[in-house]
């Protein structure tokens, strides 16, 4: 009744019953993978309700900023403990949900022309989550985040030419550390971050509503699926009871970064086996195999650290944004799409996925190399070897190997989606059983 | 029947939630409260979801939203290129020049500190202020030493060892890879190892970088003792101190 007559009192100003009726009708096509996105929307929505909560909480001081945390950390505090815990695993979790969701976009050539640049705005948030991360991880200023940040202005510092101010702007200031450092990553991590993530989700999924949603329907000149209401709206809302359930329960149950456990930043101390988050990790990784000869141009120096922790991921960056057009270019498909393609209908494109997929892996992997050296009673100069030849070696195995599966998998299945003739259809029956559906089974 | 079982765990939940934290119960009533809640929520609009399914997909047409190729403004009568086009960008261009003017500003002095605090007669202190008696640490031992009076310095944190054969060796604690303090001393083989990527250093050679990404020696400082008896520095490091940079020119 209430709802009735607010929406009458809207619609008579502004006529907005005729934009909700049109919004609620709009079709979606529906399948699994295309919740994979909508949980990193629910997993940053959980981060903005919690941070907002946690600036109340927390001494953005370089001074106080440690004890504010461990206050929170409290268990005898249980809101704060589960609401500090929530954010930082909702963080986490957030970084890994956009991946999948990258990789669904990816292997389903969702990316392809009309959607190119959806595709360059995903990859931006995905790099903006992962600073927004990493600089909230570094609030704390405890013993584990104080040196991830010291490394962090080393790696800025090593640019050529602006590294002194590029790394004075990062900290704000010409040292390490500044007094004023945590205010300082505060404002990116509370204000100018989370900003630019908001402005680019909204037009993410201004252009995802707008363009149409892909599917895997084979009928391109149609959206096939169900109503936004009350069919998607419901699974939606599962979806967000679920992302929040996850978050519950990982948050209460299972510890994430014990900055007790650290101690206050000081920075004459390190603790061993040291490694940030998971998304961070790869870079770690590099730095580890990076080489140690340092260059001179002109007598200014390039230190080590430029290669592995600039180059790499900003070549990998560059690449990855031009990928729709890269892969237009490499397979003269320059066609709009609308229809998802099967993982494996390009070859080319799964082996490359595979080799990204490998190197990022083998890089993670190498950010914990000194406990693999201990575990596997290896040097650990053999390790770092081992992993440097595999760095180069294995994408090129990894990809090529995909590729090639990729392409006999496609073999059997003709590029229309449609079985060959003889094809014989296998359905799983109640029992767990198989039978056989098809021209021979009749 | 579902859907309501679920919203009876939802409100239950909820409930369990609010006391948990009315009564200050441990985190874990708290939480699976919430958890307990958002399960019940997940469930009960799943279950709506699978009870209300429409029975057949739907459709709606997809058209290609370009090229539009809208018709020309129309012309009437006024010339529709603006003046001075070349101008009015260069204007632009001049405002865009003066945006980077704050930006470029925001370090606050542009440079890099490089003050260590070390200097002739300077006393090396521990961590507690404490200068060092010449016979402090035995043979193997290892201690964080810092200059007397400026031990704030993120440049100064030096790494004192005593050598088997009693004599003592300082070197930076900084890291010449990517600054972190190289906390690690393997006494059987004299090495010093940086935590963070695994650079090792040879006490016996000067602190020669023998593995690891980082490209040189860490700094070693030279040492005397006092009148008085305690370790002091006989000047600064004898390089610069932590990773190189463009504008490190040596």
């Amino acid at each position: 009744m209430i709802v009735r007559r607010a929406a009458g009192w809207l619609d008579e100003r502004f006529g907005t019953n005729a934009i909700v009726h049109v919004t609620l009708k709009k079709i979606y096509p529906d399948h699994w993978s295309f919740y994979l996105g909508e949980f990193a929307l629910y997993f940053f929505l959980v981060l903005v309700g919690t941070g907002i909560w946690l600036t109340f909480a927390f001494d953005a001081s370089s001074q106080n900023a440690y004890a504010s945390v461990l206050a929170l950390a409290d268990r005898s505090h249980p809101i704060g403990y589960v609401i500090r815990q929530v954010h930082h695993w909702a963080a986490v979790c957030f970084v890994a949900a956009i991946l999948v969701h990258m990789g669904r976009i990816f292997f389903t050539g969702a990316f392809r022309r009309p959607r190119e640049l959806n595709w360059m705005i995903g990859l931006c948030m995905l790099m903006l989550a992962s600073f927004t991360g990493f600089t909230g991880y570094s609030l704390p200023n405890d013993g584990l985040s104080g040196t991830g940040l010291r490394i962090a202005y080393s790696v800025a510092l090593s640019i050529p030419l602006i590294g002194r101010w590029a790394a004075g702007v990062f900290v704000g200031g010409n040292d390490f550390p500044t007094p004023q450092l945590t205010t300082h990553l505060y404002t990116l991590h509370v204000y100018f971050l989370p900003v630019l993530i908001a402005a680019l989700l909204g037009l993410h999924l201004a252009l995802v509503i707008y363009q149409k949603h892909t599917q895997f329907v084979r009928d391109p000149a149609h959206v096939v699926g169900r109503r936004f209401w009350p069919d998607y709206a419901l699974r939606t809302i599962a979806a967000l009871g679920a992302t929040l359930a996850v978050l519950a329960l990982l948050a209460t149950f299972f510890e994430i970064n014990p900055v007790g456990d650290y101690g206050p930043y000081r920075p004459w101390i390190v603790m061993n086996g040291a490694v940030p988050d998971w998304y961070a990790a790869f870079l770690e990784g590099s730095l580890r195999l990076g080489p140690a000869t340092e260059f001179r141009i002109a007598g200014h120096p390039i230190p080590p650290v430029f290669w592995p922790g600039l180059v790499l991921p900003t070549v990998t960056f560059l690449f990855l944004l031009l990928w729709p057009f890269i892969e237009a270019r490499l397979t003269g498909d320059r066609a709009p799409h609308d229809v998802l393609q099967r993982t494996t209908a390009v070859p080319l494109r799964v082996g490359v996925g595979a080799a990204l997929i490998f190197d990022g892996l083998l890089l993670t992997i190498a950010a914990g190399d000194d406990q693999t050296a201990a575990t596997l009673h290896v040097r650990l100069d053999t390790l770092v070897w081992v992993y440097r030849i595999a760095l180069f070696a294995g994408p090129v195995i990894a990809g090529v190997l995909a590729a090639r599966i990729a392409a006999e998998m496609r073999a059997r299945v003709p590029a229309g989606g449609e079985p060959p003739p003889d094809a014989v259809l296998l359905v799983r029956n109640a029992r767990g059983g198989y039978e056989e559906e098809g021209p021979q089974a009749g | 029947m579902t859907v309501a079982l679920f919203l009876i765990l939802t409100i239950a939940g909820a409930l369990a939630a609010t006391a948990a934290a009315a009564f200050q119960a441990p985190p874990s009533i708290f939480g699976g409260g919430l958890a307990l809640a958002f399960i019940g929520l997940a469930g009960a609009a799943g279950a709506t979801a699978s009870a209300m399914r429409a029975p057949d997909d739907l459709t709606e047409p997809r058209t290609a939203r370009g090229p539009t190729s809208p018709p020309p403004l129309p012309d009437d009568g006024r010339v529709t290129r603006p003046a001075f086009g070349g101008m009015w960008l260069a204007a632009i261009g001049a405002f865009a020049l003066l945006g980077l003017v704050p930006l470029i500003s925001l370090a606050r002095k542009p440079g890099r500190a490089s003050r260590t605090g070390w200097g002739a007669g300077v006393r090396l202190v521990d961590e507690n202020n404490a200068p060092i008696p010449h016979d402090r640490l035995v043979a193997g031992a290892i201690e964080t030493v810092f200059p007397q009076g400026a031990t704030d310095l993120p440049e100064a944190p030096a790494v004192l060892i005593r050598g088997d054969d009693g004599g003592y060796r300082a070197f930076s604690k900084v890291c010449t890879h990517a600054g972190c303090p190289v906390a690690l001393y393997r006494h059987a083989s004299h090495q010093l190892i940086c935590p963070c990527h695994q650079s090792i250093f040879d006490v016996q050679d000067g602190a020669r970088n023998i593995s690891g990404p980082a490209p040189r020696p860490l700094p070693g400082l030279p040492l005397d003792v006092d009148a008085e008896g305690y370790l002091v520095a006989r000047g600064d490091f004898d390089a610069p101190v932590g990773p190189d940079d463009w504008d490190r020119v040596s």
